[in-house]
C-alpha cells in the first residue's frame, strides 16, 4: 500500500498554488499526521475554549541546517521550541499553529520524515496543532524547510515568575548537560566522521517545568537555546543589575561535548540547548527543586550550578562594559563569561 | 662656580626642585647641607615637588645649588626647576635665625613623583641584625633611604598621615627620630619599631578547621621557618603583596605547591639571603667583556634598589628540578624586605617565592582576602597588620647583550616614568593589551607606566585594572582627555575604553597592535639616537589583530612612530581552535602541515600523544580546519616557534604561555655550550640560510616551508635542529633587513615583541647584525613585550594625531 497519497518525490511550486497539489500536500501529508479534532483544514479559523485562567501565548521560527540530526528532526525542533517557551512562563501548552515554508525541490520523503517527527513531539508534550497555512517558495530561495509555529498555554494567574522576583543569594539549576544540542547539529552539519552517539537534548520540558512550579521559591525558569547558559546568564544580569555567579565544576557537561569543544575551540556553555531548563530558586528550597527534577527522567543529571550575588561590582566602567557573569573555576580563579560574540578573534599571545 | 665673590651680603633664593625629591630623604639632605653652608630659611614638600627659600652668601648659596645636583641621596633625582632672587621686603621670614623643614603645603599645578617600593639598605640590615639596637630583628625596619613607598602611599604629599602608617602614632623614641633632623629616620614617614609599628601575626587553619592566630613578631617567625623546614607552603605579606613559600630543595614541596596552584610546570623564581648565598646555586655571567673586570650584568641587576627577579644560569642538581623543568635558567632574586630577610637567614636555605596569586591574576594584598583565596594552596599565613595599599608584583628581568631588559614592571621599578620625545596637547590614557596588561597615563612631557596588571580575563584582574586607572589619575592629579585601546575589539581593555571614552565623552583612537610594538622602540630610542635615520622595527610575537583582519605576529615595519608601513611578513597560515592555539603547540604544528598538504597522520608519535582519542581530536581538528570552522589566518612568529618546539617533541600542550618556545630556546642553548664537543660542531660552522623571500603586494614575505624538512630531520640531534631553527629564522629576519635596504637605503633596525625576550634568537641576531655593520636597537627602560604596550600606544598615537589623522 502507498503510504502517502501525493504521486510526486519532490515538492513544486505548484504544491504552494493553491489548487490541487496543495490541497493534496496539507490533507495527505501534515493533516495526515497531525490530525485532532479540531483542525479541520477548510476552515479559516479555529475556534478555541480555554479555562477561566491566564493564557500564555508565544511564537517562535525555526530554521536549522541540517533539517535532520541525531535526536530530532526541524519539526520536533518546532514544536519544543514553542512548547518550550510556554513552559518556562509556567503555562501548560494547548494549541500551536503551524506556518511551513517549503523550498520547491525539497523530497517528500524528507518532508514525512520531518512532519512525522513534529507528530511524535506534540503528541508527547499534549499538544494540538490547530491551525497552519504553507507556502512553497522557488528553488534557491529557502534552505529545505522553515517552519513557524505560535502557542498558547494556560497558566495560574497567581503564580509569578519573572527576573524581577530574583534576589541575591537564589541558587541557579540547571536540568541537564549543557551543549548537547548545538554539538549534535554541528557535527551533522559539517559532517564529522564522528563515533559516538550523541544526541540532541531537543525535547519537551514541561515535565520539567511542571515538577517544580509548586515549589514556593521558585523565581524564573528559562530554556538555555541560542547563545547557551551565557546568554540567559546575561540576560538576568542585566536585568537584575545582580552578579550571576557560576561554580565551573558543578555544571554539568557531557564528555564527548567537552571534548568536541576542546578540538574546535568552542565553550559549550555558549551552545544552544533545546530541551533544558535554567531556573532560580531560592536559597532556603533549590535543594528542594533539585531533588524534584533528579526524580525524573529528564532531569536526572539536574545540578545547582551557581548563585546570585549582590552588586558587588564597584566601578561603572566595569558594569557597563560586560554584565557581570562569573565563573568560578576549581581553585577559586573567577573569569567573567563575556556577552556571546559574532565570531570570536584569538586573543591571546 | 662663576659668581664666587667675598661678598658677605646675605642674598635670599627661592629653589624649585623637581624629579624623583619625594619619600628618598630629600628634605634632610637639604637640612645637612644648608647647616653645612650657614644658610637659614626652610625647605617643605609642596605636592610632587620642593620649594626651599635660603639666605645666605651667595658663594655658600652657589655651593648649596652644586650639592642639591652632585650629593643627593642614591635614591632621588632632583632637577633645579627654578631659582628666583627674592627682595627683602617680600621674603616671608625676616626673622631667619636657622634652617628648618616646613610642614608640607599643596599647589594644583605641582608635577607631582610617586617613588617606587625599595629594598633594606646596608644600614638597616647591620641594625636589624644587632642586638643591642631597639630594632634588633624589627621585621619592619626602614629609613628615608629604604623601605616602602608606592604600595603605601595613599596620597601625596608623602607624609606619614597619607600612608597605610597613619593608624601607627609614633612612639617617643622614634617621634624623636623622626624630628632630629640629623637622624637617618628624620622624616622617615613609614619609620616604626617593636613598641609602635606594625606586627607579625600567624594564621594556620587544622586538619579540623580550627583557625588558630598568634600574634608577635618572633613567634610568628619562628612559627613560619618551621612550617618551612617541614615542608608546608607558607603565605608570606610581603611589599607588594603575597608570595606563596616553600623549602627550594624539597622536591614533595614543590610538587604539592604546583598541584595545589594547578601550575605544573610553569617556572618558580626563587629567593636567596645574599648575592654569596645566590652564587652557591648560580652561575652569574661574566661581566662586559670590553671593560675587564666589571661586574655580572645579572649580579648587578640583582643587587639594585629595585631588587628584582632576574634570570639566571643554575648549577645542575642542586636545587629541586621541580622549579624549572626542562629549562636551564631559574628566576631568582635577593631578599629585599627586613622580613624576607630574616625568613632566610633563619631559615638558611633558599625558598621557593612565587605570587601569592591565582593563575594570571594580579598579587593579593588583603589578609582576609589571601586567607580565603589561597586556602587551598597554602597551609600556614604569615601576615602582617600594615596594610598594603595597591598590588605590585615582583620585576622581572633578562639580561640580553649584556643589558637588564624589564620583562615586567612591579615592586622598585613602578610606577615606571618615561620622559616623552614630545609634549602631548592632551593629557592622554592608553590601556594596553589583553596579557600582561599595563597602563599608562601621559601628559605634557611625563609618561607613567602602572605596575603589571597581568591577563585581563578574572574578576579580579579587571577591578584592580579599573582601580590602578583611577588611581594613578588620582595620584597624579591628571584628568585623561583621549584614550587610546588596541584595535582588537574583544580585549577587555579596549571595551573598557570605549565605555570609558562615552562616559567622559573623549576621543577614542585604536591602535594597532604590532604598530604599538614598533613604537616601542621608537620611543625609547629616536630622540637618543643621533641619526635622524628611518626605522625597520620587527614586531614579532604571538598574537595581535592585523589591519586586514587577520592575526599578525611576524611583521616588520618601516618609517616612525605614527608612520609605519608594513614591509615585511613571513607566509600567512591557518590556525584552527581560537584561543586554544596559544596554549596546544601541536595545533600550529599541525597547521604547518596541512597548508603544505602533508599527510601526518604519522606525527602523532612526535606530540607524544597520551591516547588514541587525543590521535582522533587531531582528525576532527583536521577536519575544521578543511572546513575553516573556528580558523583563523596568521602570520605569527610566535606560533612559528610553537609549531617548531612541538615538532621537535618538546611537548604538543603547553601549561603557560610561551612554554613551547622556552623549552625550544633550552634546547638551542644547550647545543650552543655542548658545540666546542659535538661531533656536529662542524654542521653548525655551516652559516645557516635564510627562508626564501618573495615580494607580495609590496612586502617581503619570508616562506616557513623548508623550516619543515630542517625540523624533521630525524638524522640530526633535537638540540642541534633547535639551535638551526634559531638561526635559520635570524638569518631570515637579516635577509629581511637586507630586502628592505635595497627599496629604502639606509636605517636603524629595533626588535620589539614577545619573541625577542628569546635570548638564543636575540644575541644571535645582534652578533650577526654587528658583523654586517648594522644598528640594531632593543628597549632597555620599557618592556617589548605586552606589558610596554600602553606606552607604545601613547607613542603611536600622540604620533598619529600630529600627522593629522581623524580620531574615532
Amino acid at each position: 500500500m502507498n503510504k502517502t497519497a501525493h504521486k510526486e518525490k519532490y515538492i513544486s511550486l505548484a504544491h504552494g498554488n493553491g489548487g490541487r497539489y496543495m490541497r493534496e500536500l496539507i490533507d495527505g501529508l501534515f493533516a495526515r499526521y497531525l490530525a485532532n479534532p479540531l483542525l479541520n483544514t477548510q476552515n479559516d479559523s479555529v475556534l478555541l475554549t480555554l479555562e477561566q485562567k491566564e493564557i500564555a501565548f508565544t511564537t517562535d521560527g525555526f530554521t536549522v541546517n541540517p533539517l535532520e540530526f541525531p535526536g530530532g528532526t526541524i519539526g520536533s525542533l518546532a514544536i519544543h521550541g514553542t512548547v518550550n517557551d510556554l513552559a518556562v512562563a509556567g503555562a501548560i501548552p494547548q494549541y500551536l499553529s503551524l506556518n511551513a515554508f517549503i523550498e520547491e525541490g525539497m523530497s517528500f520523503e524528507q518532508l514525512e520524515r520531518i512532519v512525522k517527527s513534529m507528530a511524535e513531539a506534540a503528541s508527547e508534550a499534549g499538544v494540538a496543532i490547530v491551525t497552519g497555512d504553507t507556502k512553497v517558495v522557488p528553488r534557491g530561495e529557502g534552505a529545505g524547510v522553515f517552519f513557524a509555529t505560535s502557542g498558547i498555554g494556560i497558566r495560574n494567574k497567581d503564580r509569578l515568575l519573572n527576573m524581577e522576583q530574583i534576589q541575591s543569594g537564589d541558587k541557579i539549576l540547571v536540568s541537564g548537560t549543557l551543549g548537547d544540542h548545538g554539538t549534535a547539529v554541528m557535527l551533522a552539519r559539517e559532517q564529522f566522521g564522528l563515533k559516538g552517539d550523541l544526541q540532541s537534548d531537543a525535547a519537551s520540558v514541561l515535565p520539567l517545568t511542571q515538577a517544580i512550579l509548586e515549589v514556593e521559591g521558585l523565581r524564573f525558569m528559562r530554556d538555555p537555546t541560542r547563545g547557551g547558559l551565557a546568554s540567559v546568564c546575561h540576560e538576568i544580569s542585566r536585568a537584575t543589575k545582580k552578579e550571576v555567579h557560576l561554580f565551573q565544576v558543578d555544571i554539568p557537561i557531557h564528555e564527548q561535548v567537552e571534548s568536541v569543544c576542546e578540538i574546535l575551540g568552542y565553550d559549550p556553555l555558549y551552545l544552544a540547548c533545546e530541551g533544558r531548563v535554567v531556573a532560580i530558586v531560592s536559597e532556603q528550597q533549590a535543594e528542594e527543586a533539585l531533588s524534584l527534577w533528579q526524580a525524573i527522567d529528564s532531569g536526572s543529571n539536574a545540578r545547582i550550578i551557581g548563585e546570585i550575588r549582590g552588586g558587588e561590582i564597584r566601578s561603572d566602567e566595569i558594569k557597563d562594559a560586560q554584565a557581570s557573569v562569573v565563573l568560578e573555576t576549581e581553585l577559586g580563579g573567577e573569569r567573567f563569561l563575556e556577552e556571546l560574540e559574532d565570531d570570536p578573534l584569538p586573543r591571546i599571545c | 662656580m662663576a659668581h664666587v665673590t667675598n661678598n658677605s651680603e646675605q642674598v635670599t633664593l627661592e629653589i624649585l626642585v623637581t624629579g624623583q625629591v619625594q619619600g628618598v630623604g630629600f628634605r634632610p639632605f637639604i637640612y645637612r647641607i644648608a647647616t653645612q653652608y650657614q644658610l637659614k630659611g626652610w625647605v617643605k614638600n609642596c605636592s610632587g615637588e620642593v620649594i626651599i627659600q635660603v639666605q645666605g652668601t651667595a658663594s655658600h648659596l652657589e655651593s648649596f645649588q652644586q650639592a642639591i645636583l652632585l650629593q643627593h641621596p642614591p635614591l632621588a633625582t632632583p632637577t633645579i626647576g627654578s631659582v628666583s632672587l627674592l627682595q627683602k621686603q617680600k621674603y616671608q621670614h625676616k626673622q631667619l635665625t636657622d634652617f628648618f623643614i616646613e610642614k608640607s603645603t599643596r599647589s594644583k599645578n605641582a608635577q607631582r613623583h610617586i617613588p617606587a617600593d625599595f629594598f633594606t639598605c646596608d644600614d638597616c640590615l647591620e641594625e636589624i641584625s644587632n642586638p643591642k639596637e631597639r630594632r634588633y630583628r624589627y621585621p619592619f625596619i626602614n629609613c628615608t633611604q629604604c623601605g616602602p613607598r608606592y604600595t603605601i602611599i595613599k596620597d601625596l604629599p608623602y607624609d606619614r598621615p597619607n600612608t597605610s602608617l597613619s593608624d601607627f602614632p609614633l612612639c617617643r623614641n622614634c617621634f624623636h627620630e623622626y624630628s632630629e633632623p640629623l637622624d637617618r629616620r628624620f622624616h622617615a614617614q613609614p619609620l616604626a619599631c617593636a613598641e609602635c609599628g606594625p606586627e607579625l601575626s600567624f594564621y594556620s587553619v587544622s586538619s579540623r578547621k580550627n583557625e588558630t592566630i598568634t600574634h608577635g613578631n618572633e613567634s610568628s617567625l619562628s612559627n613560619a621557618v618551621d612550617a618551612l623546614k617541614q615542608g608546608k607552603i607558607l603565605a608570606l605579606k610581603g611589599i607588594g603583596g603575597y608570595h606563596l613559600m616553600c623549602d627550594a630543595s624539597n622536591e614533595q614541596a614543590i610538587q604539592r605547591l604546583r598541584k595545589r596552584k594547578q601550575r605544573p610546570d610553569k617556572p618558580l623564581a626563587i629567593l636567596f639571603s645574599t648575592a654569596k648565598q645566590l652564587r652557591h646555586y648560580c652561575i652569574p655571567a661574566a661581566g662586559d667583556s670590553i671593560s675587564p673586570g666589571s661586574v655580572s650584568p645579572e649580579i648587578k641587576a640583582l643587587t639594585s634598589p629595585q631588587r628584582p627577579i632576574v634570570l639566571i644560569r643554575q648549577k645542575p642538581d642542586l636545587l629541586a628540578a621541580a622549579i624549572n623543568p626542562g629549562l636551564n635558567e631559574i628566576g631568582v632574586m635577593l631578599a629585599y624586605s627586613p622580613l624576607h630577610y630574616l625568613i632566610l637567614k633563619d631559615f638558611g636555605l633558599p625558598v621557593v617565592a612565587t605570587s601569592g596569586n591565582l593563575s594570571g591574576e594580579p598579587v593579593l594584598t588583603d589578609n582576609k582576602q589571601a586567607q580565603t583565596r589561597l586556602s587551598r594552596i597554602a597551609d600556614v599565613f604569615l601576615q602582617h597588620n600594615r596594610p598594603i595599599l595597591r598590588p605590585a608584583d615582583d620585576s622581572i628581568i633578562r639580561i640580553i647583550k649584556n643589558k637588564p631588559r624589564l620583562f615586567r614592571i612591579g615592586r622598585g621599578f613602578a610606577p615606571l616614568e618615561i620622559t616623552l620625545p614630545f609634549t602631548l596637547d592632551k593629557p592622554t590614557l592608553a590601556v594596553g593589551g589583553q596579557m600582561k596588561n599595563t597602563i599608562a597615563l601621559a601628559w605634557g612631557d611625563r609618561l607613567i607606566i602602572s605596575p603589571h596588571i597581568g591577563e585581563l580575563d578574572s574578576k579580579r584582574s579587571i577591578e584592580v585594572f579599573s582601580q590602578v586607572i583611577d588611581d594613578l589619575c588620582h595620584l597624579y592629579r591628571v584628568k585623561p582627555e583621549q584614550i587610546i585601546c588596541d584595535a582588537h575589539p574583544d580585549y577587555y581593555s579596549s571595551r573598557y575604553a570605549v565605555k570609558y571614552a562615552n562616559k567622559h565623552q573623549l576621543p577614542l583612537t585604536r591602535i594597532q597592535h604590532h604598530k604599538a610594538h614598533a613604537s616601542i622602540v621608537w620611543g625609547e630610542f629616536d630622540s637618543t639616537t643621533s641619526n635622524k635615520k628611518p626605522w625597520l622595527v620587527f614586531s614579532w610575537d604571538g598574537t595581535g589583530l592585523g589591519d586586514d583582519n587577520t592575526i599578525w605576529g611576524g611583521e616588520g615595519f618601516y618609517g616612525h612612530a605614527g608612520h609605519w608601513q608594513r614591509i615585511t611578513s613571513i607566509k600567512p597560515f591557518h590556525l584552527q581552535g581560537g584561543d586554544k592555539a596559544a596554549r596546544q603547540p601541536w595545533r600550529s604544528a599541525c597547521a604547518l602541515w596541512w597548508e603544505n598538504n602533508i599527510d601526518c597522520s604519522e606525527y602523532p608519535s612526535i606530540f607524544k600523544f597520551k591516547s588514541q582519542s587525543e590521535s582522533e581530536k587531531m582528525a576532527l581538528a583536521f577536519q575544521a580546519w578543511g572546513k575553516k570552522i573556528n580558523t583563523i589566518q596568521c602570520s605569527s612568529m610566535g606560533r612559528l616557534f610553537d609549531a617548531a618546539s612541538a615538532l621537535l617533541g618538546l611537548g604538543s600542550n603547553s601549561s603557560f604561555e610561551g612554554q613551547g618556545p622556552l623549552l625550544l630556546e633550552a634546547k638551542a642553548s644547550a647545543a650552543m655550550t655542548s658545540e666546542k664537543m659535538s661531533s656536529e660542531a662542524s654542521m653548525n660552522n655551516i652559516k645557516a640560510t635564510a627562508l626564501p623571500l618573495k615580494t607580495e603586494a609590496d612586502m617581503i614575505i619570508a616562506d616557513w616551508t623548508g623550516v619543515l624538512n630542517t625540523l624533521l630531520n630525524s638524522q640530526v640531534s633535537i638540540k642541534q635542529r633547535a639551535l638551526s631553527f634559531h638561526q635559520i629564522i635570524a638569518e631570515t629576519l637579516i635577509a629581511q633587513v637586507k630586502a628592505v635596504q635595497l627599496i629604502k637605503g639606509d636605517f636603524n633596525i629595533g626588535l620589539s615583541g614577545g619573541v625577542f625576550q628569546n635570548k638564543v634568537l636575540t644575541e644571535y641576531l645582534f652578533k650577526r647584525l654587528e658583523e654586517e655593520h648594522l644598528d640594531v636597537f632593543l628597549p632597555e627602560k620599557v618592556p617589548y613585550n605586552d606589558a610596554g604596550l600602553s606606552f607604545g600606544q601613547i607613542i603611536e598615537g600622540a604620533s598619529s594625531y600630529k600627522k593629522g589623522t581623524s580620531n574615532e
